[in-house]
C-alpha cells in the first residue's frame, strides 16, 4: 500500500508507454501478441487506478498520493505528480476509456490494417492523457500535454477518412500554436514568481499576489493554449474536422479525454494561480461559452454527417462546462467537473455507436440511414438511449452538468456581474432546447422512418458481444452517474471548495 | 603622420574592394577586389601598431598572418575557379548558378 | 615563453594524427585507401581521450593568454570531436559509393576539426581569425571534392566567395578595434573600451563589421545565401559537417567576442542582433516551406535554427549578471542538442540518398518501405520542430527561458510563431513518409553498419536528452564564460 501511495500514479501513467515499447519490438505478423499486449497494458493501469481508490482519502482537501522528485534541477523543474478530487475522476475516466478502446480494437481496427502502429500509438496517447491529469509541475504538464499531439496526428492522418491529411495537420498546427503560447505563459509565470518555481502548488500560493496586469497577460497566453484544446468558440474549427476524419477509437479518445485537458488546465493552473485574472476574464469566458452552446446547436441542425453532428454537439457540451467554470462558484465548478466526466462517457459512447454504424452501413450520412430501429433494434436502442442522455434528460448523466452549470450562472461569484451571467443563463437555456431538438431530430431520422431501398435485403448485423463488452461500462456509468451523482460530487466537492476559496468565493 | 590619413586610405581601399565585389561578374576580379579589402585591414594593423608604440608588435604579427592566410585562401580559391573553368568554360559568377532558392 | 603542453595536448594529438593520415594516404595503394578511415577515427578518438583527461581541471592559460582551456573550451571541443566522429562514420560508405578521394577527404576533415578545437580556446582576435580560417579553408575543398560534378564546383565557389568576403569585412573591423584599444586580447578590449568612451562610434562600427563577418559563418540573415546552394552541391556528409560543426565554430567565436569583448556596447548592438535573429529564423522557416530537395530543406531549417541560437544574444545586459549567464548557457545548450538532431537527420538523408532518395517526393511512402528509417527520421524532424519529449524541445525551452528572463516578451512570441511555421514543413516530410502509399521506390533500404551507428547514437541522444534535459543544461551552465 505504501508503494502504491508513492508510485501508484507514476505506475498507472507509465505502464502504457512500456506496453507501447514492447509492441514496437514485436514483429508485425504476430497480431495476437500485439493485441494481447495492448489489452494487458491498458488493463494493468486500470487495475492500478482502481487500487488507488483504496488509498485515496475522499474526504480530504488538497493533493494526495504525491510524488515529488528532482528532475531538471538546472531550470527548477521537478517530477511532481499528485491527484485531488478534480483530477481523480478524469484520471480514472482516461484509464477506463482507453481500456475499452483496446477491447473494441480486438475486433475492429481501422483501415489500413496495421494493429502494431495503431495500438502502440494508442498506448502512447494514454500516457500523455493520463499524465496531464496528474502533473503538478508546469514543465511536466507541458511534456504530457504535447505527448498527446504526435500519436493523435498519426491516428487521424494514417487511419482517418478521406480528408484525413488536412484534418491531421490542422489539429497539429492549431494545438501547437496554442501550446507554445501556453509555454510562454508558464515561463513568464516562473520568472514572475519569487522564488522562481514551476511547481503548481507553490504557484497557487505565490500567484495571487502578482500584479493584476501581469496576471491578465499570462492568463491570456495560457488561455489561448487551453481554449484551443477545449475547444472554445472561435477556436473550435479544428474539432469537427478532426472528429469526422479520425478513426472510431481516435474519435472516442479525442472526445472523451483530450478535450478535458483544456478545461482541466483552466481548473488546475490558470484559475487558482491567477484568481484576479480569472475574475477579469470570467465574463468573456462565459460569453464565449454560451456562444459556443448556441452556435454548436444551430450548426448541428445543419449537419448530415453523424460524426460531424456529434462533434459539434461536443463543442456545445464543452460550452456548458466552460460556463460552469466561468461562474467561479462552487456549484459551477462542481458542475463543470461532472460535465467533463459525463461528456466523456456519453460522447465517447456516441462515437463508438457512430463507428459501428459506419462499420455496417459504410456511410454516416443521416439521410441515407433510417429505420435503424427496425433493422438493428439493439444498436438503434443504444443510440436513442445515449443521445437522450446527451441532451440532458434527468436521471441520466448528462443532466447534472448542464442543469447545475445553468443554475450556477444565476448566482455567479459575487465579484462578477450577476446580470451578465443571467443573460448567459437564458441563452444557455435556449441552447439546451436547441440541443434537445437536434438530437431528437437525429434519432428520428436515423432510427425511425422507412428503411431506405438500398439496404433492403442486405444483411446487417446487430450489436455483437464484443461491442457490448466494450460499451457496457459506459452505458452503466451513464445510468449510474445520472441516478447517483454523488459518486462524482462526493469526490470533487472538497477540492472544489479549496479552489473556490482561492477566488474569494 | 595624422591617423586620419591612414584611415582615409584604408577606408578608400576597403570601399573600392566592396565596389569591386558587388560590381564585377568575373570570379577572378572578385577575388582581387577581396584582396584589396584584406590589404585595407593590413594597412590599419601595421600603422596602428606604429602609432600606438606598442611593444608587443601584435599588429604587425596580425598583418603577417593575414598575408599568409590570404595567400593560402587564394590558392584554394583559384583552384576552385580553374576547376569551374574546366567544367563550364566560364568564370562569370552570373553563369555559375545552377541552384537557386 | 613557457608553453603548457598539457593544455594543448588534444591539438597536438590531432596534429599528429593529421600527419599520419597524410603519410598513410601516400603509401597506401588505391584499392586500400579505405584504411585511412579507421586511422582518422583513432586520431579523433585519441584527441577525445586527451580532452577527457583535461575535463574538470582548473582553467589553464598559455601562449601569452591567447589560448585558454576552461570548461567552455573543453565542452565545445568534445562536441566538435563527437560531430567529427559522426561525420567520419557517415562518410565512409558514401565516399566509396561516390568514388570520392578518401585520403584527401579525411585529411581535410581533420584539418577543419583542428581549427574548431583551437577556436574554442582562443581568447584573442588573432587566434580566432586563424582558427576560423583553418575551419573554413579545408571546408571549401571538401565542398568541391566531387570535381566533375558542376553542382559541387558551384557549391565550393559560392562558399569560398562568401566566406572570404566575410573574413575581409571581419578583419577590417578587427583592425579598427585594435586601433582603438591597442590590444587584441578579448578581455583587455572590454576593459579599454569601457575606459575610452570617446571613440564609441568607431567602436560600434567595428562591432558591426565583426558581426557581419560572423553572420556569414553562422548563416544569419541577410548573409545566408550561400548556405542552401553549398549544402545541396556538397557531398551530403560535408553538408552535415558544415551545418553542425562549422556553424557551431562560428557561434563559438561570436559568443566569445560578444560576451567577453563587446558586452559593454550591448545597448547598441542588442536591437540589431534581435532583428537579425528574428529575420533569420523567419526567412529560414518561410523559404523552407517551399523546398523540394531534402538537403535544401535541412539547409533552410538550419538557417531557422541559427536564428533561435542567436536570439539569447538579444537580451545581453551591459551590467552583466545572471541574465547574461542564462543567455550564454541557453545558446550553448541549443548548440549541444542541435548537433545530434541535425546529424541524425543528415545521416538518414545519406542513408536514403544511397538508394536515390534526394527529393522530398522520394520520401513518399517510406514508412511502408523502410519503417525503421522513417521512424527515426520522424524523431529527428519532430525534435528539430521542438515537439516534446524529444531533445529539440528542451533546447527551445532554454532559449524561451533566457529570452523571457531578459524581459523580451516580443522576441519570445516571434520565436513561438516561428516554431509553429517550422512544424509545418517538418510535418510535411513526415506526412509524405507515412500518409502516402508505398509507391514504387526501393523496398527496404540497406543501411551500412557505420551509418547505422551514427543514426543510433543520434537517436539515443535525442531521446535521452529529451527526457533528462539536465544532461545538456547542466553542461551548458558549467561552460559559460560569464
Amino acid at each position: 500500500m505504501d508503494f502504491l501511495a508513492h508510485w501508484g500514479l507514476t505506475l498507472s501513467v507509465f505502464l502504457p508507454i512500456v506496453g507501447a515499447a514492447l509492441i514496437a519490438f514485436t514483429p508485425k505478423e504476430q497480431e495476437k501478441t500485439i493485441k494481447f499486449l495492448s489489452l494487458a497494458f491498458t488493463f494493468l493501469p486500470l487495475v492500478v487506478g482502481v487500487l488507488l481508490l483504496r488509498v485515496y482519502h475522499i474526504g480530504m482537501t488538497g493533493m494526495q498520493l504525491e510524488t515529488n522528485r528532482s528532475w531538471i534541477p538546472s531550470i527548477g523543474a521537478r517530477y511532481h505528480v499528485g491527484i485531488d478530487g478534480i483530477s481523480l475522476p478524469l484520471l480514472e475516466l482516461t484509464l477506463l476509456v482507453t481500456f475499452l478502446c483496446a477491447i473494441y480494437s480486438l475486433k475492429w481496427l481501422p483501415e489500413p490494417h496495421n494493429p502494431k502502429g495503431f495500438l502502440a500509438l494508442m498506448l502512447l496517447l494514454e500516457t500523455g492523457m493520463a499524465g496531464t491529469f496528474i502533473a503538478l509541475d508546469l514543465v511536466l504538464f507541458f511534456i504530457f500535454w504535447e505527448l498527446v499531439l504526435v500519436p493523435m496526428y498519426f491516428m487521424i492522418g494514417l487511419w482517418g477518412g478521406p480528408r484525413r491529411e488536412y484534418a491531421a495537420i490542422k489539429f497539429f498546427l492549431y494545438t501547437l500554436f496554442g501550446s507554445v503560447f501556453m509555454l510562454l505563459g508558464f515561463l513568464a509565470l516562473y520568472f514572475r514568481a519569487s522564488p522562481h518555481t514551476f511547481d503548481v502548488l507553490q504557484l497557487q500560493r505565490i500567484g495571487p499576489s502578482l500584479p493584476s496586469g501581469i496576471q491578465n497577460l499570462i492568463f491570456l497566453g495560457m488561455g489561448i493554449g487551453f481554449a484551443i484544446k477545449v475547444p472554445m468558440w472561435p477556436f473550435h474549427t479544428w474539432l469537427p474536422d478532426a472528429h469526422t476524419e479520425a478513426p472510431t477509437v481516435g474519435s472516442v479518445l479525442l472526445a472523451a479525454i483530450l478535450l478535458k485537458m483544456g478545461t482541466y488546465g483552466f481548473l488546475r493552473i490558470s484559475i487558482p494561480i491567477m484568481p484576479h485574472a480569472a475574475r477579469t476574464y470570467a465574463p468573456l469566458i462565459g460569453a464565449l461559452a454560451v456562444i459556443a452552446i448556441v452556435y454548436a446547436a444551430l450548426n448541428c441542425l445543419a449537419q448530415t454527417d453523424l460524426k460531424r453532428l456529434i462533434a459539434f454537439s461536443s463543442v456545445g457540451h464543452m460550452g456548458f462546462v466552460m460556463l460552469g467554470i466561468a461562474t467561479l462558484t462552487q456549484i459551477g465548478v462542481n458542475a463543470a467537473v461532472f460535465g467533463m466526466v459525463a461528456h466523456g462517457v456519453i460522447t465517447g459512447m456516441l462515437f463508438f455507436i457512430a463507428g459501428s454504424i459506419h462499420e455496417r452501413y459504410h456511410t454516416r450520412e443521416i439521410p441515407q440511414l433510417g429505420g435503424m430501429a427496425l433493422r438493428l433494434p439493439i444498436l438503434g436502442g443504444l443510440l436513442a438511449f445515449t443521445a437522450i442522455a446527451s441532451l440532458g434528460l434527468p436521471g441520466l448523466a448528462g443532466f447534472w452538468g448542464e442543469v447545475l452549470a445553468l443554475l450556477s450562472s444565476y448566482n455567479p461569484l459575487s465579484a462578477l456581474s450577476s446580470h451578465t451571467f443571467r443573460v448567459y443563463m437564458v441563452a444557455g437555456g435556449i441552447g439546451t432546447v436547441l440541443t434537445a431538438g437536434y438530437l431528437l431530430w437525429m434519432i428520428q431520422r436515423v432510427n425511425l422512418g422507412k428503411v431506405p431501398a438500398q439496404w433492403e435485403g442486405k444483411k446487417l448485423v446487430d450489436v455483437q458481444p464484443l461491442e457490448m463488452v466494450a460499451w457496457a461500462p459506459l452505458l452503466l456509468l451513464t445510468l449510474g452517474l445520472g441516478l447517483f451523482p454523488r459518486l462524482i460530487f462526493d469526490v470533487t466537492t472538497h477540492s472544489v471548495i479549496g479552489l473556490t476559496k482561492l477566488l474569494g468565493g | 603622420m595624422p591617423v586620419a590619413w591612414v584611415l582615409i586610405l584604408s577606408s578608400f581601399l576597403f570601399s573600392v574592394g566592396i565596389y569591386g565585389v558587388l560590381a564585377r561578374r568575373n570570379a577572378v576580379l572578385v577575388l582581387m577586389s577581396i584582396e584589396l579589402m584584406l590589404n585595407a585591414a593590413n594597412i590599419n594593423f601595421v600603422v596602428f601598431n606604429l602609432l600606438l608604440h606598442s611593444i608587443s608588435y601584435i599588429g604587425q604579427v596580425f598583418a603577417l598572418f593575414i598575408i599568409t592566410i590570404a595567400a593560402a585562401e587564394l590558392g584554394v580559391g583559384l583552384a576552385i575557379v580553374i576547376l569551374i573553368f574546366r567544367n563550364r568554360s566560364t568564370v562569370s559568377i552570373d553563369e555559375v548558378s545552377l541552384m537557386k532558392w | 615563453m613557457q608553453i603548457d603542453y598539457a593544455a594543448v595536448a588534444p591539438e597536438l594529438v590531432l596534429t599528429g594524427a593529421l600527419c599520419i593520415v597524410l603519410v598513410v594516404d601516400l603509401v597506401l595503394p588505391d584499392n586500400r585507401k579505405g584504411l585511412i578511415m579507421p586511422v582518422s577515427l583513432l586520431g579523433v578518438a585519441g584527441t577525445l581521450l586527451a580532452l577527457l583527461a583535461l575535463a574538470g581541471d582548473p582553467t589553464r592559460t598559455t601562449l601569452g593568454g591567447m589560448f585558454v582551456v576552461d570548461s567552455f573550451a573543453v565542452t565545445l571541443k568534445i562536441l566538435f570531436c563527437v560531430a567529427a566522429l559522426l561525420t567520419l562514420a557517415m562518410s565512409y560508405d558514401y565516399l566509396r559509393k561516390e568514388g570520392i578521394h578518401q585520403g584527401e577527404f579525411y585529411f581535410l576533415l581533420l584539418c577543419s576539426l583542428l581549427g574548431m578545437l583551437t577556436i574554442a580556446s582562443s581568447r584573442d582576435l588573432l587566434p580566432i581569425f586563424v582558427s576560423l580560417e583553418l575551419v573554413s579553408v579545408p571546408a571549401f575543398v571538401l565542398a568541391g571534392l566531387q570535381k566533375i560534378d558542376v553542382k559541387s564546383n558551384e557549391a565550393a565557389l559560392k562558399f569560398f566567395l562568401f566566406s572570404i568576403l566575410s573574413t575581409a569585412v571581419m578583419l577590417f573591423g578587427m583592425s579598427l578595434i585594435y586601433g582603438i584599444t591597442g590590444t587584441t586580447n578579448l578581455a583587455e578590449i572590454a576593459v579599454r573600451l569601457a575606459a575610452t568612451p570617446v571613440l564609441r562610434s568607431i567602436a560600434v562600427l567595428s562591432v558591426f563589421f565583426v558581426v557581419v563577418g560572423f553572420g556569414f559563418k553562422i548563416s544569419a540573415f541577410p548573409f545566408q545565401w550561400w548556405v542552401p546552394d553549398t549544402y545541396e552541391g556538397s557531398p551530403v556528409p560535408v553538408a552535415a559537417f558544415l551545418s553542425v560543426a562549422s556553424k557551431t565554430a562560428g557561434f563559438v567565436g561570436l559568443l566569445q567576442i560578444m560576451f567577453i569583448a563587446f558586452h559593454g556596447l550591448a545597448d547598441v548592438w542588442r536591437p540589431f542582433i534581435a532583428a537579425v535573429a528574428i529575420l533569420t529564423m523567419t526567412f529560414g522557416n518561410l523559404v523552407a516551406l517551399t523546398q523540394r530537395h531534402i538537403v535544401r530543406l535541412l539547409a533552410y531549417s538550419s538557417i531557422g535554427q541559427a536564428g533561435y541560437i542567436l536570439l539569447p544574444l538579444a537580451v545581453v545586459n551591459v551590467n552583466g549578471g545572471s541574465v547574461n549567464h542564462e543567455a550564454f548557457a541557453a545558446s550553448i545548450a541549443y548548440l549541444l542538442i542541435y548537433a545530434f538532431m541535425e546529424m541524425g537527420a543528415f545521416s538518414v538523408a545519406v542513408a536514403y540518398g544511397r538508394e536515390g532518395g534526394y527529393f522530398i517526393d522520394d520520401y513518399a511512402g517510406l514508412g511502408y518501405r523502410a519503417p525503421g528509417l522513417a521512424v527515426v527520421m520522424t524523431v529527428f524532424l519532430f525534435s528539430l520542430a521542438g515537439i516534446p519529449p524529444l531533445a529539440g524541445w528542451a533546447a527551445k525551452l532554454f532559449i524561451f527561458r533566457a529570452v523571457i528572463d531578459g524581459h523580451e516578451y516580443w522576441l519570445a512570441v516571434a520565436m513561438a510563431v516561428n516554431t509553429v511555421i517550422a512544424l509545418f514543413y517538418y510535418a510535411k516530410v513526415v506526412r509524405r513518409m507515412f500518409f502516402e502509399p508505398a509507391g514504387d521506390g526501393p523496398l527496404g533500404v540497406k543501411v551500412p553498419l557505420l551509418l547505422q551507428a551514427t543514426i543510433a547514437v543520434s537517436t539515443v541522444m535525442v531521446l535521452l536528452v529529451g527526457i533528462l534535459p539536465d544532461l545538456a543544461a547542466h553542461l551548458a551552465r558549467m561552460s559559460t564564460l560569464v
